[in-house]
């Protein structure tokens, strides 16, 4: 399989207030094609800068503070703007957070899919509009609904039409910020549906940003659990979830409920995430940690392979089986 | 799961630490030098209008003569009067100076008239809807659709020259713009949770209003009471200006009135018509600067284009 | 024994907007958000409503809170109407009942502290002022918020959505209710962050021998808190019975899209298309019959001709659909 993005060593920095927030801190990530891949972590772990410099469209006030992004082999960042602009919408593109809400509400969904079309992709009028249809139809909407205007469809609607947008230009990959999380849970499953149909029949690539696990074991091959701005854990998702490698994994499946399983008491992560002007000494997730040791709080765990293509920053990676055990019961006084 | 572990869990999570409200409004002001700017000039012309009576030297309206008994008319600026005296023999300074208390005066009282006028029309109008609703806004298009200055030099004959009636002019007729903005604020506020959340703990409508929607909507009065009191300040030197201003008061548009009658411009006496401009001009130029800044910390979107 | 709460076709409506012709033609078209509730909840119970948004649930929640009036319909608290209580009655409902609301950015006051908007039920329900202060810290400690000078002079936004949820709780519970609504109490929080208030939620309950009403769209949280729920469809009762029945058999075509829509933490999950197509209806203009025919693949003539009643199908289990007496 090849890959399509490589992220290696990425950081991006905000300036707020005079100082420097390292949102992203040395990013590295693998996206084979044809996979979905599932970016999982709390808000304000930097999941949704991430997707946006990956994208390109980070906001004023942010840069890209190192690292590297290759699309297909080529090295995003070293691109001049204008080329890297040309590859926006066509070989990536991207559904923002509220996305049904950034469809233009004076315009017909035709004319917006239209200006897409013409513009980014050079189509003329007449092939554009009969595109248009094509996408209407692949993300599961009628096609006759592009007359209407946004606010005549419902949510789950507006979100599909969107994705129909991202995709008008046959991009390789779909970044996707929160695509559900608005959503009732019956609509959600039809947008994730689309999604997964998408992935099967053009083979399209994405990547989900969520904070909900659930989603991800739903529909993502792979998953990347981000916290604080780094990549924890990293792995498919089917071992990733069924015996997590990350005491945070741990943490979020524990808190994540299971309608298949007779209920058990959720066990909620004490504390808060950490204040990324001025990160924690060593593992950034040791201060909420029930097992840290005092090396976790000396320096910044490597991630360690636990498994064929599954990787843990956890300095006790080799003890996750017995570290799962502890972290599914409700409390413990002590770290074994 | 005990209490305590959940309590536990609790006092884990950061401290929150309420900013000093000083300190911040400090911090934005030095990052925002025009509304700096504005707040100085306003300062320094309050602690002349308010210590008027130390920094004068003269009594503004006391005609003097000069050592040799002669008026002492129409001199140029010297040592003894910094601009020198008008064609009567009054002191200019002490009369620039003097003139500063009437103009900020008005200002400010109208500023409040209007910001107290608008907020209370806004909130009842916003929050209690229909009849009441529709009334106080057809009020509004009607005072809306008068000529400003006509209409108050009207009531100013009709009533009589004085600050009162100046203030109230003012008021009555820029009520609407603030109304009409804190309305819309109202009906926004309205429907979130926490009108709701007030409701069921047991308030009544009116503390609704009053303690929970209104501290809400004070910026927005704040902000158009600024813009109010330069309008205000012109409004009351153009009718000084025009000669419907009270007729022996000292006020920077008496003093534009009288130079002008008295022919200063063909006289070249600038130093008597040029301050009063002048100090017009920056007084109300300040409170456009500080509204704006105002502005800006209220709905910082708009800075984000910097 | 009374219940705490009954309710006999419980109706709401709105009015709409007409257009022209419609004016012209004496007509008044009306959103029947809810229509025609029979509730019953008894001391103690733990109740769910279950439905998407546009079902009616959110307005169900406050027309148990008298925060809108009914359009039809009967609706007792402990025995008593509760639209036809006066001004001095109210002041005592609002002493028992308490709501927990969705967004809690929103749902407090953002000029506020939160001693002030923790207090608010205090001062308005004629607690003497002496006490303000104890109460106002008994509740936030209560919650989980162990320190709560720490928190006092904060304003909201200064906290984080678990915090200033707890807030809200503590509110809710400052005058000691014995009934609560949580409205979408953990929605707008991240899914880690939930666990911590669903487990005080549940410990709460049984400390201080609550009555609840939970209304969500997410089956996850109504199994957690709920003995028994009831799922909603365009205003109206689809299915009812013990939550875990409801989960594991679910009889009615609706809640069995449901709870085969909710995604599960691991990759084995069922996967199969949904029976139910298309989305939620408009209110506004029903379908005859049964409403979900539209959408429900199993939908035949008498769907069309008769909506479908109550009929019981397990024991305290009740679904409302033809295909039982099939």
């Amino acid at each position: 399989m090849s890959t399509l993005l490589a992220v290696d060593n990425l950081s991006v920095a905000y300036r707020r207030d005079g100082r420097a927030i390292r949102a992203v801190d040395g990013v590295d990530l693998t996206l084979p094609a044809g996979v979905m891949l599932g970016l999982v972590g709390e808000s304000g772990c930097g999941k949704s800068t991430l997707a946006r410099a990956l994208m390109g469209v980070l906001p004023g006030n942010a840069r890209i503070a190192g690292g590297s992004i290759r699309l297909a082999g080529e090295d995003l960042l070293a691109m001049a703007p204008a080329a890297r602009r040309a590859r926006l919408w066509r070989d990536i593109s991207f559904v923002p957070q509220t996305a049904m809400n950034a469809l233009d509400p004076v315009y017909r969904l035709r004319d917006q899919m239209r200006e897409v079309l013409t513009e980014r992709g050079g189509l003329p009028r007449a092939a554009a509009d009969r595109r248009a249809e094509e996408l209407f139809g692949a993300v599961g909407l009628d096609p006759r609904r592009l007359e209407d205007f946004p606010h005549q469809f419902s949510g789950g609607m507006r979100q599909r039409a969107t994705i129909a947008m991202a995709l008008a230009l046959s991009p390789k990959l779909i970044i996707a910020d929160e695509p559900v999380t608005a959503l009732d849970v019956i609509v959600q499953r039809q947008v994730l549906d689309t999604l997964r149909a998408l992935g099967r029949d053009l083979g399209l690539s994405a990547i989900i940003v969520t904070h909900d696990i659930s989603v991800v074991a739903y529909l993502c091959s792979l998953t990347a659990v981000m916290y604080a701005g780094r990549i924890v854990e990293y792995g498919p998702t089917a071992a990733l979830t069924r015996a997590p490698a990350h005491p945070y994994t741990m943490g979020l499946m524990n808190a994540s409920p299971d309608l298949d399983r007779a209920v058990e008491t959720l066990v909620a992560i004490d504390g808060a995430p950490p204040d990324l002007s001025r990160p924690p000494r060593g593992c950034r997730f040791a201060p909420r940690c029930r097992f840290a040791l005092p090396a976790c709080r000396e320096s910044e765990p490597a991630a360690v392979a636990v498994g064929d293509q599954h990787r843990s920053a956890c300095l006790r990676a080799g003890e996750a089986p017995a570290l799962r055990a502890a972290a599914g019961r409700a409390r413990t006084e002590a770290a074994p | 799961m005990a209490i305590a572990d959940i309590a536990r869990e609790g006092a884990a999570a950061g401290k929150p630490v309420p900013a000093g409200a000083l300190a911040r409004f400090a911090g934005y002001l030095w990052q925002n030098p025009s509304a700096l700017v504005g707040l100085v000039i306003y300062l320094v012309f309050v602690l002349v209008a308010l210590l008027a009576g130390l920094i004068a030297p003269y009594d503004p309206t006391e005609i003097l003569f000069a050592d040799d008994g002669q008026l002492a008319a129409s001199l140029p600026p010297s040592a003894a009067h910094l601009l020198g005296t008008t064609n009567l023999g009054r002191d200019v300074f002490s009369q620039l100076v003097l003139g500063a208390r009437p103009s900020l005066l008005v200002g400010i009282t109208a500023a409040l008239a209007v910001a107290t006028i608008g907020s209370l029309v806004g909130l009842v109008a916003g929050y209690l809807g229909g009849f009441v609703d529709r009334t106080l806004m057809r009020l509004a298009d009607l005072v809306l659709g008068l000529p400003f200055l006509p209409f108050v030099i009207v009531l100013v004959a009709l009533a009589g020259a004085s600050l009162q009636q100046i203030v109230l002019a003012v008021a009555l007729l820029l009520w609407p713009n603030a109304a009409r903005v804190i309305r819309s604020q109202v009906l926004t506020l309205s429907q979130r949770q926490f009108v709701e959340a007030a409701r069921v703990t047991g308030a009544s409508e009116w503390r609704i209003m009053f303690v929970h929607i209104a501290p809400n909507i004070v910026p927005l009065a704040f902000l158009y009471g600024s813009i109010a009191v330069g309008w205000a300040i012109l409004t009351e030197a153009s009718l000084s200006f025009l000669g419907f201003g009270k007729a022996d008061a000292i006020s920077w548009g008496t003093m534009l009135q009288d130079a002008y009658a008295s022919q200063a411009l063909d006289r070249q006496q600038f130093a008597w018509f040029v301050p009063p401009g002048i100090c017009l001009v920056l007084v109300v130029l300040a409170g456009f600067l500080i509204s704006r800044g105002y502005e800006e910390l209220l709905f910082p979107k708009l800075r984000e284009g910097r | 024994m009374t219940p705490l709460i009954q309710s006999f076709g419980l109706r709401k409506s709105f009015p709409l907007s007409r257009s022209l012709p419609q004016m012209l033609r004496g007509e008044r078209p009306t959103l029947m958000a809810v229509d025609g509730i029979d509730l019953t909840i008894q001391r103690g119970d733990s109740v769910g409503l279950v439905g998407e948004s546009g079902s009616g649930k959110t307005t169900v929640g406050r027309l148990l809170l008298r925060l809108t009036p009914l359009s039809g319909g009967q609706l007792t608290y402990a025995g008593e109407h509760i639209d036809r209580m006066g001004p001095a009655r109210l002041r005592g409902f609002r002493r028992q009942a308490q709501l927990v609301f969705q967004n809690p950015f929103d749902a407090v006051n953002p000029r506020f502290t939160i001693r002030r908007i923790v207090a608010e039920p205090l001062i308005n329900l004629g607690v003497p002022r002496r006490e303000h202060g104890e109460r106002v810290a008994e509740s936030l400690r209560l919650v989980g918020l162990a320190e709560p000078q720490r928190y006092l002079d904060s304003l909201p936004h200064q906290l984080s959505g678990g915090e200033l949820q707890r807030v809200v709780l503590a509110r809710a519970l400052v005058i000691g209710p014995e009934f609560l609504v949580a409205d979408e109490p953990v929605s707008m929080l991240d899914v880690s962050v939930r666990a911590g208030i669903l487990n005080l939620m549940r410990e709460l309950k049984q400390r201080l021998a609550l009555t609840s009403f939970t209304i969500s769209h997410d089956l996850t949280l109504v199994r957690y808190v709920c003995g028994r729920t009831l799922v909603m469809y365009l205003g109206r009762i689809v299915e009812e019975g013990p939550t875990e029945e409801l989960i594991l058999r679910p009889a009615h075509p609706y809640t069995r899209a449901l709870v085969a829509a909710v995604p599960r933490p691991h990759v084995e999950q069922p996967r199969e298309r949904l029976p139910i197509s298309g989305a939620i209806g408009s209110g506004s203009d029903p379908p005859s019959g049964c409403r979900l025919r539209a959408r429900c693949p199993y939908a035949f003539a008498r769907c069309a001709q008769e909506e479908p009643r109550l009929v019981p199908v397990a024991p305290g289990h009740l679904s409302a659909c033809h295909l039982h007496s099939a």
